[in-house]
C-alpha cells in the first residue's frame, strides 16, 4: 500500500508516513493506524480524531 | 509574588526595545519563580507563564483558558475601564479570532483556515517569489549601504498580504502606518501623533482613531467585493457564511483587521532579526552559504525563535485550575511569555545562543492550541523565498550603526537596521 500523508484541521501540520516523526519516537513507515491514540499534533496539540487523509 | 522591578521590567515598552533586561527577568522568573503573580502598579494582577511546558500546558487547554474573558493582550486598569465604558462593557475594541472561543472560534477560523493551509499557499509561490525578486533588485541598486528594516523588511511581507488581502498596492503606505499606530501606540516614532500619550485618554483615543480609519478603509471593500467577488481574502470575508448566516459587521471589520495588521509586522520584524544576527555572527553567516538549501529550514526556525515577535497573549481561567503545581482561580488573567518560553534551558540547549543548524527546535513563538498562528504556513514561506533569492547574492554583510528595536510589549522587532553589504 502506499504511503499516505495526514494533515492537522487546526494548523495544517502533516504527518507523512513514508517519513514518520523520528522526533516524537515515531519510526519512519509508521502507518496511521498505528500511531497510539494519544497522538497530538505536534505543532498545536490537536487530537489524533482532528487529522484528516489528504492528498499531496 | 514577583518582586517590584522584575514585574515592571517584564511589561516595559523600553525593556524589549533593549531586550537585555527583559531577557534577565525572564531568566531570573524561570529558575526562581516560573509561575507567579505579578502586580505592577495601576495593573490587575495576573499570573506570568514564563516555561514552555506551561505555556503548552495552558495553551492546550482553550476551554479551561479562554481568550475572550478580559483583554487579549496586558492592558492597565485605567485603560481597561475605558475601553468597557466605550465598548458596552467588553474589554475588546476588535472581535476578531483571537478574542473569539469556542464555538465562534471555530466558526471563524475554518472561514479562511483553507486558504492558508500550506497546500494552497503553496500556489502563491512564484508570485512571492516575484516580489521578492523585485526588492533583493531594490537592494542591489542600493549601492552597499540601506536600512534593511526600513527599505526590505518592513515592505515585503507587507506586499504579499496585500495582494492576498486584496489591497492595491497604492494603499499599502496606509496599511503600514495604521498597523505600526496599532502594534507601535508606545513608541513616537510608530505611533499615531508622532509622540507618546501623555495620559491614558490620548493613548485610548489615538487608538480608536486607527481602528475607525481601518473600518472606513475595509467597509468601502466589503461593498465593492460583494459587488464584484474576486480570488482573494477580502472576498471570502465579504461573502462569507457562519451558520448560513453572513459575518456580523463588527467581526466582518475586525477580520480584516487582524489579517492586515498580523500578517505582515510579525514576518519583518522576523525577517530583519534574522539578518541582524547574521551581521553579528560572521562565522554562522559562513556556515549558511556554504549550505543554503540544506540549512534553510532550520535557520527560518531560529530566527523564529531568536525572534520571537509576538512577545505575550493573555488567558482568562474559567474554572479553578492547577498548573505546575500552582493554583489558578476561576477568573485569573495569565500573561504567557513567548519569548521566555523560547529561552528555556530544559528545552534548547544554549539558549542564549543564535545556531543556523539547530535541531531539534520546538520553538513557540506562533503559539499552540486552537488558536496557533493562522499564517504560520505563509510567513515561513515568504521568508524561504526571500532568503532564496538574497543568500546567494549576499557576500559581505556588517553593521553600519547601531540597530533600534521598536519600543513595544506586545509586537516587538527591529526598526531600524543599518547594514553595508556586497551583492552580485
Ligand atoms: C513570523 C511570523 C508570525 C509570528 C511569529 C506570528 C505569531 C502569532 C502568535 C503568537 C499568535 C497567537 C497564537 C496563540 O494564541 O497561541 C498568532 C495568531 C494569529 N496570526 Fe500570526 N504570526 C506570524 C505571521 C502571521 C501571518 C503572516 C499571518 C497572516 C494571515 C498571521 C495571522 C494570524 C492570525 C489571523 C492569528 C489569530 C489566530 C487565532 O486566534 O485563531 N500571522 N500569530
Ligand atoms: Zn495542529
Amino acid at each position: 500500500m502506499a504511503y499516505r500523508t495526514w494533515q492537522c484541521e487546526n494548523c495544517g501540520f502533516l504527518y507523512e508516513e513514508e517519513f514518520g516523526l523520528p522526533l516524537e519516537g515515531i519510526s519512519p513507515g509508521t502507518r496511521w493506524e498505528d500511531i497510539p491514540d494519544d497522538f497530538v499534533c505536534p505543532t498545536c496539540g490537536f487530537a489524533k480524531s482532528q487529522f484528516s487523509m489528504i492528498e499531496i | 509574588m514577583i518582586p517590584t522591578d522584575i514585574a515592571q521590567t517584564i511589561i516595559d515598552p523600553k525593556a524589549y526595545a533593549a531586550q537585555t533586561p527583559v531577557d534577565e527577568a525572564f531568566k531570573f522568573l524561570r529558575r526562581e519563580m516560573p509561575l507567579d503573580v505579578a502586580a505592577p502598579e495601576g495593573f490587575d494582577p495576573f499570573w506570568v507563564v514564563t516555561r514552555h511546558r506551561d505555556i503548552l500546558e495552558v495553551e492546550r487547554q482553550s476551554e479551561l483558558f479562554h481568550n475572550g474573558d478580559r483583554s487579549t493582550v496586558l492592558a492597565n486598569r485605567t485603560a481597561d475601564q475605558k475601553v468597557r465604558a466605550m465598548m458596552g462593557g467588553s474589554p475588546h475594541l476588535v472581535r476578531s479570532l483571537v478574542q473569539m472561543d469556542n464555538p465562534d472560534h471555530g466558526y471563524y477560523r475554518r472561514l479562511t483556515q483553507p486558504y492558508f493551509m500550506p497546500q494552497n499557499i503553496r500556489k502563491l509561490e512564484p508570485r512571492i517569489r516575484e516580489i521578492a525578486k523585485s526588492f533583493v533588485d531594490r537592494m542591489a541598486a542600493k549601492g552597499g549601504t540601506c536600512d534593511f528594516a526600513r527599505d526590505v523588511a518592513f515592505l515585503y511581507p507587507l506586499h504579499v498580504i496585500m495582494e492576498i488581502l486584496g489591497v492595491p498596492e497604492a494603499d499599502e503606505p496606509l496599511m503600514l502606518k495604521l498597523t505600526q499606530e496599532l502594534f507601535g501606540a508606545g513608541d513616537s516614532d510608530m505611533n499615531r501623533e508622532g509622540k507618546i500619550a501623555t495620559n491614558e485618554d490620548e493613548g485610548l483615543a489615538a487608538i480608536m482613531a486607527t481602528v475607525a480609519d481601518f473600518v472606513a478603509y475595509f467597509n468601502k471593500m466589503t461593498e465593492d467585493r460583494r459587488a464584484h467577488p474576486r480570488d482573494d481574502v477580502a472576498s471570502v470575508i465579504a461573502n462569507g457564511t457562519v451558520n448560513g448566516q453572513p459575518l456580523g459587521h463588527f467581526e466582518a471589520m475586525s477580520y480584516y483587521i487582524i489579517v492586515a495588521s498580523a500578517g505582515h509586522d510579525t514576518t519583518s520584524n522576523t525577517t530583519a532579526g534574522a539578518l541582524w544576527s547574521l551581521a553579528e555572527n560572521l562565522g554562522e553567516f559562513a556556515k549558511l552559504k556554504q549550505n543554503i538549501n540544506g540549512l534553510l529550514p532550520s535557520f527560518i526556525e531560529e530566527s523564529i525563535r531568536w525572534v520571537t515577535p509576538v512577545k505575550h497573549f493573555m488567558r482568562t481561567a474559567t474554572d479553578d485550575a492547577e498548573v505546575a503545581g500552582r493554583k489558578i482561580a476561576k477568573g485569573d488573567w495569565l500573561f504567557l511569555s513567548y519569548p521566555s518560553g523560547n529561552r528555556d534551558e530544559e528545552v534548547f540547549d544554549d539558549p542564549f545562543a543564535f545556531k543556523v543548524d539547530r535541531m531539534p527546535n520546538k520553538q513557540i513563538a506562533f503559539g499552540y492550541g486552537a488558536h496557533v498562528c493562522l499564517g504560520q504556513h505563509l510567513g515561513r514561506l515568504e521568508m524561504r523565498i526571500l532568503w532564496e533569492e538574497l543568500l546567494p547574492r549576499l557576500e559581505g554583510l556588517e553593521l553600519a550603526g547601531e540597530p533600534r528595536r521598536t519600543e513595544a510589549a506586545f509586537v516587538c522587532g527591529p526598526k531600524s537596521l543599518p547594514i553595508r553589504f556586497r551583492m552580485h
